[in-house]
Order: structure tokens, then sequence, then C-alpha cells
């Protein structure tokens, strides 16, 4: 009897597992191609972070944010450096975003047209990161892109080379005419 | 571990250096070029020059983290990720909070390198030399002791560790900051040579110079032969630099000493105490814990230098207990550990200049100019005591709108805009030794090695306080004639110990009944034992110290080896 009854539940713990687990399992949600240690994103979250980061930068006939991947490297940075109170805020922000979207124009942030996303995005322009909410994750996310896209090997080869072993101090030399790059 | 296999005499050395960093290394390098067979004693790992440098190489997109230092790390090391360099690549040559813990009564923030090469790799480089007027600091304005040497005792010395070092300086004949032995400066800035200009033209004593810095500049044949090459100006150099572009033990006074064939370097040796026989009235070796094993080792040498960096090499003569010495090496006076001190190194000022629109800087340099001391020089003027000398560093900023986003954010980034020159300083200040500012040793918690964990008493006084205000309200005043413009001044309140400038706590003086050390580094007490690091100093003058470690290392060697000839050691 006794024998039967540790069966019995070892046989309620899996089923127990198999019940936490299960939400999961019915939603179908895939986890981020990166291993994150802090921080809950899926794969959804992911590609809704690709989308933002090609609306923020766009591939044009140069490369853009998503093509060098500045959207992991936000993602890493949150995960990674961030304070966890921070995190929170970014998580929760990243929720309310998506909600946002819904709201404004009925549709997920992927699902909307360009224009509407491009006036969910300007939306957000106007508030600042201090409001919280929508507007954290999108200060937060757009700062993270931008910095992720400018260390970026293509820019740092291609754009503005950085130099590994510049081999030269000159302290006044004349500012050379702008010429302007297309972006 | 073989070593308890080993023989006494396996153990036996000529000389026994504590330390790797850039005292010690001077140290090796002196003995084994005497003929001394040589032990380097260091508590951490090893790094050989180029191959120990992972970093080196890399490209900013190689940083996982673009160089920020992970929040994991920085929750469970908060004191050394309050380092301006302690960043993503250059983490691995820094001690964390808990490989070493210490207590603190007051912040401090101890800043450590355990490895071969210590902090050498990665200081800022900068020598600037002491003058008189530093020397005559403690006598003239009554703090502290006496030092027992002057400016003409330690100059021919300067000159022998700057020609093997490799000093990139400007000759600009200024009698607070006396000339070296100079490979070329690099060039100031537009708006540095005009500050400089202007400086010169309304102020009678202060003067702005080009930095000297520890760079090759020119490299000259004694340092090819070290395999040292000209600075390429990365900027990079905490992360160990390919060329030997600027001095480092592992790069310069190591392999040299190891040419020699008489250099043993021993990494994972914590060194425990310095043994001292009663009979002989001598030092007679090391008591060394291994740092992998935990084993405890004895080494013996005639001559013991002892270069741990300040605070661990106080924390090693305190642990040095004898019946003759029960409270620490060499320790008669009870001075030993007290009149700490350090650089205050809080006060910055920044500012905008509008001049010189049209030109700009290009490729990198790894100093700025820097202003020497001008308060309190040939007379007391304020009031506080002594002053500060200050770095200076100007650049063109340029800048890219992040506003808005898609196309019109992706063509700003693509193109930059050039700003105003921006103009910044920091203080370097001197502090006043004070018997309250204490290293002891805390007996009844020991270290993973078995050594009681060190208790700093260490802070800023009224004087720091003055002499910050002094700092803003004339760099202020020089700002605003220069017609820099924005002015803004900032007190960091950083800790003591940030500065990594930490001396004293076995200092130098004339009288062994109020100082530890007399005018060759030798304890007064014992003579086969020196300390040439920055517990030796007497008093902080502000000039970036390293120099002067390595000066006084190379003039105390000299001086062992030759009492050692004459059978006085």
């Amino acid at each position: 009897m006794l024998v039967n009854r540790r069966t019995a539940l070892k046989q309620a713990l899996v089923v127990s597992a198999g019940l936490a687990l299960l939400p999961a399992c019915l939603r179908k949600t895939a986890p981020a191609s990166i291993t994150l240690k802090n921080i809950a994103v899926d794969s959804e979250g992911e590609s809704m972070l690709a989308l933002l980061a090609d609306t923020l930068i766009p591939t044009t006939s140069t490369p853009g944010a998503k093509d060098v991947k500045a959207h992991l490297f936000a993602l890493t940075m949150v995960d990674d450096c961030f304070k966890k109170e921070d995190q929170q805020q970014w998580t929760a922000g990243m929720k309310a975003f998506s909600e946002l979207s819904e709201k404004k124009t009925g549709k997920s942030f992927e699902k909307s047209t360009p224009e509407a996303r491009a006036a969910l995005l300007g939306e957000l322009e106007k508030a600042k990161a201090e409001d919280g909410g929508a507007a954290y994750f999108y200060h937060a996310t757009k700062r993270l892109i931008i910095q992720g896209y400018t260390t970026s090997e293509y820019f740092l080869t291609k754009v503005q080379v950085y130099e590994l072993v510049p081999a030269r101090f000159h302290g006044s030399i004349p500012v050379k005419p702008a010429s302007r790059r297309t972006a | 571990m073989a070593n308890l296999n080993t023989s006494a005499q396996d153990r036996t050395f000529d000389a026994i250096v504590i330390g790797s960093g850039i005292s010690g290394g001077w140290a090796a390098k002196e003995f084994t070029e005497k003929g001394l067979k040589t032990l380097v004693l260091e508590r951490g790992r090893d790094v050989k020059h180029l191959k120990d440098y992972p970093t080196t190489n890399k490209y900013p997109w190689e940083f996982q983290h673009r160089g920020q230092i992970p929040e994991a790390i920085r929750q469970e090391a908060p004191v050394v990720s309050r380092c301006y360099a302690f960043k993503e690549d250059a983490m691995h040559f820094f001690v964390k909070d808990k490989e070493h813990p210490y207590e603190q009564d007051k912040p401090f923030d101890w800043i450590r390198g355990y490895q071969v090469g210590g902090k050498s790799l990665l200081w800022a480089r900068q020598t600037q030399r002491w003058s008189n007027y530093d020397f005559e600091g403690p006598a003239r304005d009554g703090f502290a002791v006496d030092w027992p040497i002057r400016y003409a005792d330690i100059a021919p010395w300067y000159s022998y560790v700057e020609k093997f070092v490799g000093i990139s300086g400007n000759k600009d004949g200024i009698d607070i900051l006396p000339d070296g032995e100079f490979l070329p400066p690099m060039e100031l800035t537009a708006v540095e040579q005009y500050f400089k200009g202007f400086v010169a033209d309304n102020y009678k004593d202060r003067h702005v110079i080009y930095g000297r810095c520890a760079h090759l500049s020119e490299p000259q044949p004694i340092h090819t032969q070290q395999g040292r090459v000209q600075c390429q100006k990365r900027n990079l150099c905490q992360r160990g630099c390919p060329f030997g572009g600027y001095f480092s033990s592992n790069s310069s006074t190591l392999p040299w000493a190891e040419k020699t064939g008489n250099l043993t370097l021993r990494p994972h040796s914590v060194v425990h105490s310095i043994i001292y026989d009663d009979k002989k009235g001598k030092a007679t070796g090391v008591r060394v814990v291994d740092a992998q094993s935990k084993e405890m080792i004895e080494y013996y040498a005639r001559i013991i230098f002892v270069n741990a960096a300040a605070i661990n090499s106080n924390l090693i003569l305190l642990n040095s207990t004898s019946s003759r010495f029960p409270n620490g090496l060499g320790n008669d006076s009870g001075v030993l550990g007290k009149y700490f001190a350090f650089h205050n190194y809080r006060a910055t000022i920044y500012a905008d200049y509008d001049g010189f629109p049209d030109v700009t800087t290009e490729g990198r340099r790894p100093t700025s100019a820097y202003i020497p001391r001008f308060r309190n020089v040939k007379k007391q003027e304020t009031d506080f005591l002594r002053g500060y000398a200050a770095g200076f560093d100007t650049g063109r900023r340029s800048w890219r709108s992040n506003d808005g986003f898609g196309t019109s954010l992706k063509d700003q980034l693509f193109n930059e805009e050039t700003g105003n020159w921006y103009v910044g300083s920091h203080m370097m200040g001197e502090t006043i030794p004070k018997e309250s500012s204490q290293l002891t040793l805390d007996q009844s918690k020991k270290d993973e090695w078995g050594m009681p964990v060190l208790h700093i008493n260490i802070g800023y006084d009224d004087n720091d306080e003055k002499m910050i205000k002094d700092f803003h309200e004339q760099m202020e005043e020089m700002y605003t004639k220069a017609g820099f413009k924005n002015i803004r001044t900032g007190d960091s309140k950083q800790a003591p110990g940030l500065d990594i400038h930490e001396m004293g706590g076995a200092r130098m003086g004339h009288d062994p009944k109020t100082s530890v050390l007399n005018k060759w580094n030798q304890l007064h007490a014992v003579n086969n034992v020196f300390v040439t690091d920055g517990a030796c100093m007497t008093s902080t003058s502000t000039q970036n110290p390293s120099l002067t470690y390595m000066a006084l290392t190379a003039r105390a060697v000299d001086y062992a080896v030759g009492q050692m000839k004459k059978g006085e050691i």
C-alpha cells in the first residue's frame, strides 16, 4: 500500500507539472532565439522587437537595425545590464506597447499597416520615457537599438569607420566640409 | 605541490621581491641585471605579454555589451564597478570585491589588480616628476614628517628609469615640475594651445603643459631591445598593448629580468609574512600561502623588497610579527599603518568653447594637457594646506540627433554634426596624512588564505573640502576669462581609494621614532628589508606617483646591492 501511495504521489506530481506547462503549450510559443536569463520574451516578442527596429531604422539601400540584429542587442542589454526594476518596467512596457497598438488600430503592432505603426511611433515620440508604460518601453528600446546599430560591424566599417590602430593624433586640422551620406 | 619536496636550498635566493607590479617589476629588473638570483612573488595569476591580452584586438562590436558591465557583476562587485577602467574589455584584470574582502569604517574603494604586472597593465600612465616644492612640503607646512630625501637625491634615478620606460614629454622649464628624459611630445589641440598661451599671458605662476606619459612616441634602441615599438595611439591601453606602446611590467621590466636568467617568477603566491630571525637580527625570508593549494611554503633570501602595492605592503608588514616585533615588522615606532593618504580626485569642471570652429582633431591620443600645482607653491596663500594639479583635456564635440524614426532618423545617424569644442578638467589634490588615517588588521577574521582581514579607516577632511572649493573657483575664473562658456562644476563625492593613488603607512623619515623607513627605503630596524611602493610615501603631493615609485625602487636596489657587497646586509 505504501508503495502504491508513493507511486500515486509521483503521478500526481507529474500531472501537476504537466498542468503548469499546459498554458504555455497551448499558446504554442517558442522561446526567443537568444538565451535570456532574467526577462521573459518569447519568439513573438522578439519578432515585434525586430519590426520595431526596422521601423526605427529601416532597411533601405543600406542595412537597417533589424539587418544588423540591433533588436537582439537591445534584448541582451535589457536582460544583462538593466537593473531588476528597470527590467520589470521594460517588460510591462512592452505589454503596454502591444496593447496600445491594439487599442489604436485594433491590430497587433505586426499586423498593423506601416502607416498605423508610424502613427503609433509618432505619438510615442512626443511622450517621454518618464511617462512610463509604453513610452518607457519605446524610448528605452529606441536608445538601445540606436546604440546597437551605430556600434555594429556594418556601421563601424562602412558608415563611420572605427580604427583599431589609428597610429596618429593631430591636434588641429581643418574641419572637412560635410558631404551628406545617403542612409 | 612539488614545493613540499624541494630542499631549503632550492628555495633560497639572493633577493625576494614581493609583488610584480610597477615597482616590483623594477626591483626584479635591477636585481637580476646586477646578477642576483631573484624570486618574484605574485599573488595572482601569470599574465604574459601579448599572449594573455585576450581582448586587445577586439572591435567595439565584438563586446557583447559594448563595454558595459553586466548588472549581476555590478551588484556583486560594487566597489570595483565604480572604477572608470572596469569595463567589459579589461574586467579580467581587476579584483572583484568578494575575491578579497576588507573592512571600511568610512567608504574606501580599494581597487586592485592581482596578476603578474599588477596595476601596471591598467595605470593611467601619467609620469610627472616631483620637485623640491613637493619634498619640502611637510617640513615647510608642518605636517607628517620631513622627507629624508630631496629632489637632488632622486633626480638621477628619475632620469635612469625614464630612459628605460620611455616618457613622451615636452621640456617646459618649470621649476615646480622638473623636466626629464623625454621622447617627443604628442600634439596639444588647438584649444589647449590657446589656453596654454592665455594662462601664460594672464597668470604669472600658472602653466598649461603637455601631460608627460609613459608612451613610446619615438622608440629608442633601449625600447626596441625590449621588444616594444611605437605607440599606435589606440587608447586601448587597459587591455594590454600588443605593441608595448606604453610601459608595463609585463611588456618591459619582467621580460628584461627574465632574459638575464636570474629571475624566478612565482604566481599564485600570497605572501603571509616576512620571517624575522631574532638571533641574526635580520629577515631571512618570507612565508607564502599558495593561492591554489593553500599550503604554506617558506622562501629565503638575503634581501627582501616589499612591493605588494601600498595597502598590501602594509598588510604584510603588520602581519609579520615576532618576539622582537610584536606589532609588525620594523614597527618600533608604532606608526606602521598610520599616516595613510591618497589623492583627492572629486572635483571636475567642464565647459564649451565656440572658438576655433574651423579646426578639429584627428586620431586618438593617450594623454592630455596638464596643469601643474599653482596653489601654495612658493608660499602659503590660502586657508588650506598644499594644492592640486589638474588634468586638462579638450576635443571637438560631434553629435547626431536621435529624434524621430524611420529614414529621417537613419539619415541623422549617418550624418554626424560637428559641435563646439568641449574643455574638461579634473583635480588631483594633495591630502594630508594623519595619524588617524590608519590600516589595521582584524585578527578576528581570516580570509581564505589565512590572512587577517584588513581594516581601513580613512576619509576626507576640512582641508580637502576647502581645496575642492578653491579648485572650482580658480578654474572657473580661468575658464571664464579664457572665454569658455556653459561652465559646469562637479563634485563626484567619490570615496577615497577610487583615485588608485593610495600612499603611506610605512613612511620614510629621518627619525626611527616617527617613521618606518629611512632615506634608502630601508626599514630603520631591519636593514635587509626595503619597501619601495606607495607604502613608503611620507606625503602625497599632486603628481601621479608611479614614476616616483620606479625611481625610488631603482635607487634602493642600487643601495641594497652596494651594502650587500660591503657585507653590511
